[in-house]
């Protein structure tokens, strides 16, 4: 018996982050923002993308693309907040979203009649992290009746968001929840993290966070698009850069 | 559990670089997993035994390499021919 030895030297994630780039030039050239909302179980994702369904939907034309392990119960409650398209993706027991199946999502979605999408991953706070899902950034959502040392149990989770979004602020009063303690854990994982405080069930702090989505709607409408940004970054943003090319 | 999905892809990769016919004949997948790489290498391991050593594979066995930061690469494989 010989053996022969086959040299491979492949990323495993090389064919996921090879959608992902093509998923980031195609949001690109519509000029799209798409926020992949991340969290644990429970965190409150569905109600405050409902929330902000309602409140910019008058204003902006927002996708959501939904990821859930079984059921459609989180497209259905949002689909009941908008007229606009809600994809469901239903995993059948995988534990995230990939770019494979946010490919076919998009393919559903007509992105030149799109201002913003979102993309609310299954609920679980470490493997999505590993996934790019060629989104403009990721938000980690966390709500006060977590532990406030989640960030450093989750690190990659909160090293690779950009922003977070701390829910249920509400219940503070009634909680032992140390808000300024949980945000130093999160800025010693990720320093540049920017923080939203909400609750989605009172509408306090939402304000804020829609202005900031309405911000980065504006902020992609006039954005030449060229290098950087995104968690894939560095592979991510090829097509944005030939579009550029094509309007100069 | 992402390593289930991690294993289908290494052996789509496999695949890819001995076709769907020679599967049978890989006896050894080399993977370099590093500390940082977000994978739980005993749950990996479980996955990749349970599909290599079933068909379209024959008896395949995983060896991974530990290594240093976020490396999760397929490093080359061990064909008999």
């Amino acid at each position: 018996m010989k053996v022969r030895t086959i040299e491979v030297r492949e990323r495993v994630m090389a064919r996921n982050d090879e959608l992902a780039a093509a998923v980031r030039s195609r949001l690109g050239a519509a000029r799209v923002p798409a926020f992949n909302l991340v969290s644990s179980p429970g965190s409150g994702k569905t109600l405050l993308l409902e929330r902000t369904l309602e409140r910019l939907g008058d204003r902006l034309r927002m996708a959501v693309v939904t990821g859930d392990v079984q059921t459609q119960n989180d497209a259905d409650r949002l689909a009941a907040r908008t007229d606009r398209l809600v994809q469901a993706v239903v995993t059948n027991g995988a534990c995230h979203l990939d770019a494979s199946q946010v490919t076919s999502a998009l393919d559903a979605v007509d992105l030149e009649d799109t201002d913003l999408l979102f993309i609310e991953n299954v609920g679980n706070l470490v493997c999505p992290a590993s996934w790019d899902l060629g989104e403009t950034a990721r938000v980690v959502v966390f709500s006060v009746t977590e532990g406030e040392d989640k960030p450093v149990k989750y690190p990659k989770m909160f090293r690779l968001a950009r922003y977070a979004v701390l829910n249920k602020v509400d219940l503070l009063p009634h909680l032992d929840f140390d808000l300024e303690r949980a945000m130093a854990f999160a800025r010693q994982v990720n320093p540049d993290l920017r923080f939203f405080l909400t609750s989605a069930r009172t509408g306090e702090g939402m304000d804020e966070w829609c202005a900031f989505l309405e911000d980065e709607v504006a902020a992609a409408r006039a954005k030449v698009w060229a290098a950087g940004g995104g968690p894939g970054a560095a592979a991510g943003h090829g097509g944005g850069a030939a579009v550029a090319a094509g309007e100069a | 559990m992402h390593e289930m999905s991690l294993a289908l892809e290494i052996c789509r990769i496999a695949e890819e670089h001995v076709g769907t016919a020679a599967l049978g004949d890989v006896r050894t997948v080399v993977l370099e997993v590093g500390d940082d790489a977000g994978v739980e290498v005993s749950s990996l391991e479980f996955c990749l035994e349970a599909l290599l050593g079933s068909p379209p594979f024959g008896a395949a066995r995983p060896v991974i390499e530990p290594a240093a930061g976020d490396v999760l690469r397929v490093k080359y494989l061990e064909v008999e021919t």
